[in-house]
């Protein structure tokens, strides 16, 4: 039953993702259109709308993946909401399955739209690196310098610097920041989908609790993201104190640590919150 | 009460049943409600506005917990297996609009063992309903019969159908209830809440007058007309005289 669920979740969720990728897609084009539009060689009259095409690119590119983000996290709970505490709630909860079953499958499907969401920024914001570095490279080139070059170069600080910088291989370093953004993501996804149902313990303006709601729990986490950072300041302050060099890594592991077992048990927290509500406060009006 | 099945259980059994509503000033909305439905039945569900006609639905379907008491059909809490043998049709609109009749039919095929996509089928051509019309493009009378062909296409052991007959043309409402009674299983039961009594009132075999939350009379039909020489309209009439 979980696939036949997750099936109509990502019916329901894939065209509206579809046109959110298509959005940030165009802000992407846009956004290379305008960083080609900035020249490369540096001259008094061409320099005024070099920065001002800079400035736009980046604006548009900022404002483009905001906008996906967290459009796509309304479309989620927007439709969280709908089939789950609306009239189509009706068709919901009278499927023979179990309730942890249906929350299983909105919440995976959830989460992989999401990540979607996510690789469709990483992959746009390759594009918009490899923009600016086939302009620069044009800029080097014209200075005698090589993108191969350059790309070697990049390569062999990577394998042979990283560790020593950052006390951690590139590889590891890489894999622990997937493990970490994947579980940020699914902690933000519980997060909305905990909020829409704590909104529904209002007996009406049940839209406008789940807002609050959101709020009040992203304060928290706001809050408890500041403590996270405390050992990262106090171990930056101590090493400059005795004048030590500390690779990166160990000096931010113990926050990352931390904010990963927060995201871990918000999202335990959020799905207890709504296989709850689900069950015993479920009130369908 | 154990959670397996038993033949030997009723259909529904309803002990006790209380609903309290915390939010809007402890209102009682099922209050102390005893109930035995057995097999091969129709039942009409009657009552004014506001007498717990909904809410006990809604607690029998499991969209609604029990302030106190308990639901038991075919033995069993209401849970994912009492859902299997419930077809249930709420009195609002449940359809996503983005979808299709054709797909709608799928999704109730791919979930419930019971339906039958020929009956669903032979069913919309009977009332010219395209399958391939998406469900935003249906008036609210069109979908409302889409979602009784879906719940009727299903071999159920219980029907609830709430309000079944209220948002259809007098045309269409005969052809409802002649869809009912074609589909009626002499195993299965059908729970009918409705206000247009004089509409349904020949296909009852029992009826359950509902006020203030409690259970005021459950009898057969053919008791009523004998014992009160009136029909369940008149009798409801001079029941609920304002």
């Amino acid at each position: 039953m979980l696939g036949k669920l997750m099936k109509y979740e990502w019916r329901g969720l894939r065209f509206p993702l579809l046109i959110m990728l298509g959005i940030l897609g165009i802000a992407t084009l846009l956004t290379c259109i305008l960083i080609f539009t900035i020249n490369p060689k540096y001259d008094s009259v061409a320099s005024g709308l070099s920065v001002l095409s800079l400035i736009l690119s980046i604006m548009l590119y900022y404002f483009g993946i905001i906008g996906c983000s967290v459009g796509t996290m309304l479309i989620i709970a927007i439709r969280f909401y709908k089939t789950t505490y609306t009239d189509q709630g009706y068709l919901t909860h009278t499927l023979p399955v179990e309730t942890k079953t249906l929350l299983a499958a909105k919440t995976i499907t959830s989460v992989l739209c999401y990540l979607l969401m996510l690789m469709g920024i990483a992959a746009t914001l390759l594009i918009i690196i490899g923009a600016i570095y086939t302009h620069i490279c044009n800029l080097s080139a014209y200075e005698g310098v090589y993108l191969d070059q350059q790309i070697g170069e990049l390569f062999a600080e990577l394998s042979d610097g990283f560790r020593e910088e950052y006390g951690i291989s590139f590889g590891a370093f890489v894999t622990f920041y997937t493990v970490f953004m994947i579980v940020a993501c699914i902690s933000a996804i519980m997060t909305v989908l905990g909020c829409v149902s704590l909104g529904q313990l209002y007996t009406k303006h049940r839209i406008i609790g789940a807002i609050i709601a959101y709020f009040a729990v992203i304060s928290v986490q706001q809050f408890i993201s500041y403590l996270a950072m405390l050992p990262t300041y106090s171990r930056m302050i101590r090493a400059e104190a005795m004048a030590e060099t500390i690779p990166m890594f160990e000096i931010i592991s113990p926050t990352m640590i931390i904010s990963l077992l927060w995201a871990v048990a918000v999202s335990v927290v959020m799905h207890i919150i709504n296989l709850h509500m689900m069950t015993k406060r479920l009130n369908l009006e | 009460m154990n959670e397996q099945y038993t033949t030997a259980a009723p259909l529904l059994q309803i002990n006790d049943l209380c609903k309290r509503y915390p939010n809007m000033g402890n209102y009682m909305s099922v209050f102390h409600m005893n109930l035995t439905i057995p097999r091969g039945r129709i039942i009409g569900l009657l009552g004014p506005n506001g007498c717990g006609k909904t809410t006990l639905i809604k607690m029998i379907n499991g969209l609604l917990a029990p302030t106190s008491g308990a639901v038991y059909i075919n033995g069993m809490f209401p849970g994912a297996e009492s859902k299997r043998v419930i077809s249930y049709l709420p009195e609002r609109t449940y359809l996503e609009n983005g979808m299709k009749v054709r797909q709608m039919i799928d999704y109730f095929a791919d979930f419930y063992a019971d339906f039958s996509k020929e009956k669903a089928y032979s069913m919309l051509e009977s009332l010219g309903i395209s399958p391939e019309a998406r469900l935003k493009t249906l008036s609210k009378g069109t979908k409302e019969k889409v979602q009784l062909i879906l719940v009727m296409s299903r071999e159920a052991e219980l029907y609830i159908l709430d309000e079944p007959i209220a948002g259809v043309d007098p045309a269409a409402r005969d052809y409802i209830l002649r869809t009912i009674i074609t589909n009626y299983n002499p195993n299965s039961t059908i729970i009918l809440s409705t206000h247009l009594i004089s509409d349904i009132e020949n296909v009852l075999d029992d009826v359950i007058f509902m006020k203030n939350g409690s259970l005021m009379l459950y009898t057969s039909v053919d008791a009523i007309r004998s014992q009160q020489n009136k029909s369940v309209d008149a009798y409801f009439r001079e029941v609920y005289a304002c």
